[in-house]
């Protein structure tokens, strides 16, 4: 089918007034929830599901195409304005982005981002409008053997790439798998790890379980640490614009830090942490302004807010072409598809395509709505960031119960929620990240199905998964991403130096 | 860890991560018993319903005996030192009240219906939260409960408890 023709069909759907509003809607609330400090992306996608139930697919998934860009809009204007990232993704972005605001420069830099943000997102909608088609038809050649291997490779990247200890990862990684088995397995019917309980035969909600980690989770150890003291909140001066020489010295880092996330986003890696980090050490190596960096260089901001940007679209790709959510974020996207009974993969573009490109098309537009929302009406979402913490924290959870107990109007549901939050609370404190627990929840139904396909197929042969190019070649880099932190130790010691770290890690791994 | 070290160096604890360890354990062992309560499906299968169960537990076990070792044998300083820092600042106090707070939220919504619990949640939880002004959080959470169910039933078609107020909702 024509990609043109497919694209002109889908704003033609989008640009009616009806999926126009609910595109309007989508990236007011998702910037409205992403700007408030303590709810990244997911927990705003987990949170903002309940309000799409009543649409059709079409409009529900407009919707949440604002709610997702917009959370992530969103989230940069805490991180510049407020010393906390919403998720580690905006982690790079907060070094340079607050030292800008405390210099006075606050309105530059969330100039600087929204502009990227922008730039960034329209480059890699177009990316994904040409590569997702063909990805799609690549994706039809998968058998159970390569799923199975991707699911791997999604597992491995996640845990072993993020988080600052490989053991805590997969720790997290290996609850998640738990929590993911229960309830009855569908190939054979039988119940697993139920212990009785009739409420855990359809297994546990990814929406109870992302809520609980994240919101409850969080929510408690704001009350642990009684860090509702008033937290450093820089105004801006001035106007939220930008100098000729920032414009110049901004252009460049916007468009490298598209190149870098894009691609890695799309890859089953582990988000959007790693592009950004790296894009973020790029700009410092190549930046006339070397001193500057550390107290506000503008390209610091500018090329992590582009590479945390196309990496986020960048993960539409393996989610709508392979069904394999790579960030906690997607997961919960992935959640939104299965209600509407739509399971994204290959077939999609076949089944629905209506909708896909529909959905395409809203990205576009979300996007243009999201410049004018973050530049020139900045300064009202600004105006959140001084809601009193306490009120902010007991809304919090007020939403994520709401969340959970529109689900299926039930109270046990909501339990076992705040149970989950207490394990979040714990993982917080011991620094275990929580981004793994979600992903294994979302992914280990698919990676069993597979599994047993796979070794169905091949009559219980396990070397069906080496013997499989597309297989081989997933694995092989599955065990890349395992050795690849440990490549800058290793090659100091080949030189004969010392390093005090022995892991080279992004991020910090706490997606939430 | 270091007693023979004649400079203080940063505080270390190793309390909590331990009993975390033994918490990690004890669901590897929840997991493998569980794994033995599946039921074999009949019929021929190269893998059955256990296999995963089997290697998660596994992992677990595994992963929970090294992560003990990183807290004895071969302490893991970092992770000590953030836990004591975690450890000197934590309120538990507050977290009990949060909890206790939210379990009686769950169970006042089917009681009081939603608009009372959730006015009285979110005033009661701004004050375990360190808020002062009882006024402002009670209007706060007044309107907001209020927000969310007209909005949430009238125009989302999402039920939610009338309780006390059946009368006038």
């Amino acid at each position: 089918m024509d990609v043109w023709n497919s694209l002109l069909n889908g704003f033609a759907t989008a640009l009616s007034p009806e999926y126009l509003l609910l595109a309007a809607i989508g990236v007011t609330l998702g910037t409205l929830v992403g700007v408030l400090p303590g709810i990244g992306p997911a927990l705003t996608v987990a949170l903002l599901l309940p309000i799409t139930y009543n649409f059709d697919p079409t409009g529900a998934f407009i919707m949440f195409a604002g709610i997702y860009y917009g959370g992530m809009y969103g989230g940069s204007t805490t991180s510049i304005l407020l010393n906390t990232p919403g998720e580690s993704a905006s982690v790079a972005t907060t070094i340079e982005g607050f030292a800008m605001a405390k210099a006075g420069r606050g309105g530059a830099a969330l100039a600087t981002s929204a502009i990227g943000s922008f730039v960034a997102g329209t480059i890699s909608t177009i990316a994904i409008t040409f590569v997702a088609p063909a990805v799609a038809q690549l994706a039809l050649l998968f058998q159970p053997a390569d799923y199975f291997a991707l699911t791997v490779l999604a597992f491995v990247s996640v845990t072993a790439l993020v988080g600052r200890s490989l053991l805590r990862g997969m720790l997290s990684l290996f609850v998640g798998l738990f929590v993911g088995l229960v309830g009855i397995d569908v190939l054979s019917g039988q119940t697993r790890f139920t212990f009785g309980v009739r409420e855990l035969l359809d297994g546990l909600d990814i929406v109870v379980v992302a809520v609980g980690l994240f919101a409850v989770g969080e929510a408690l150890y704001v009350a642990s640490r009684m860090r509702y003291a008033a937290e450093e909140i820089v105004g801006v001066k001035g106007s939220v614009w930008m100098t000729r020489d920032e414009w110049r010295r901004s252009w460049k880092p916007w468009l490298r830090g598209t190149l870098i996330g894009f691609p890695l986003g799309s890859l089953p890696a582990g988000g959007a942490e790693i592009p950004t980090f790296l894009s973020y050490s790029l700009e410092k190596r190549l930046s006339k302004h070397k001193e500057e960096f550390g107290r506000g260089a503008i390209e610091g901001v500018a090329g992590p807010e582009a590479a945390n940007n196309a990496a986020f679209s960048g993960v539409l790709v393996p989610l709508l072409t392979l069904g394999i959510p790579t960030s906690a974020t997607a997961a919960i996207l992935l959640v939104a598809f299965q209600i509407y009974n739509l399971q994204p993969g290959p077939l999609l573009f076949q089944n629905a395509p209506d909708l896909v490109w529909a959905l395409i098309a809203s990205l576009y537009i979300g996007n243009v709505m999201l410049l004018v929302l973050n530049l020139p009406l900045v300064r009202i979402w600004i105006k959140l960031l001084e809601i009193p913490r306490p009120l902010l924290y007991s809304s919090i959870l007020v939403f994520a119960t709401l969340g959970v107990y529109s689900l299926a109007n039930s109270v046990i549901d909501v339990l076992i929620m705040y149970g989950i939050g207490l394990v979040g609370f714990f993982m917080r404190r011991y620094d275990f990240p929580v981004g793994p627990t979600v992903l294994g929840v979302i992914l280990v139904p698919l990676m069993e199905a597979q599994f047993r396909r796979a070794l169905s197929i091949s009559q219980g042969d396990l070397t069906i998964f080496l013997r499989r190019p597309i297989s081989l070649t997933i694995l092989l880099l599955a065990v890349a991403a395992v050795l690849l932190p440990y490549v800058p130790a290793l090659i100091a010691r080949l030189r004969g130096k010392k390093r005090t770290e022995g892991r080279f890690v992004f991020g910090s791994g706490s997606e939430d | 860890m270091s007693t023979s070290d004649p400079q203080p160096g940063p505080r270390r604890s190793f309390v909590g991560p331990r009993i975390l360890s033994g918490a990690i354990l004890g669901l590897g062992l929840v997991v493998l018993y569980g794994s033995f309560q599946i039921r074999q499906g009949g019929g021929y299968s190269a893998v059955g319903p256990r296999f995963f169960p089997l290697a998660v537990a596994v992992g677990l076990l595994a992963l929970g005996l090294i992560f003990l070792l990183r807290t004895t044998l071969i302490p893991d300083l970092d992770l000590a030192e953030h836990a004591a820092i975690e450890e000197s600042a934590t309120h538990w106090q507050s977290v009990g009240l949060l909890l206790a707070a939210l379990v009686t939220y769950a169970f006042a919504l089917q009681l009081l219906g939603y608009v009372v619990a959730t006015a009285l949640f979110i005033s009661v939880v701004a004050r375990f939260l360190g808020s002062r002004s009882v006024v402002r959080d009670l209007v706060v959470g007044v309107g907001i409960a209020l927000v969310v169910y007209i909005g949430f039933t009238r125009f989302l078609g999402v039920r939610l408890p009338a309780g006390l107020l059946d009368f006038i909702l």
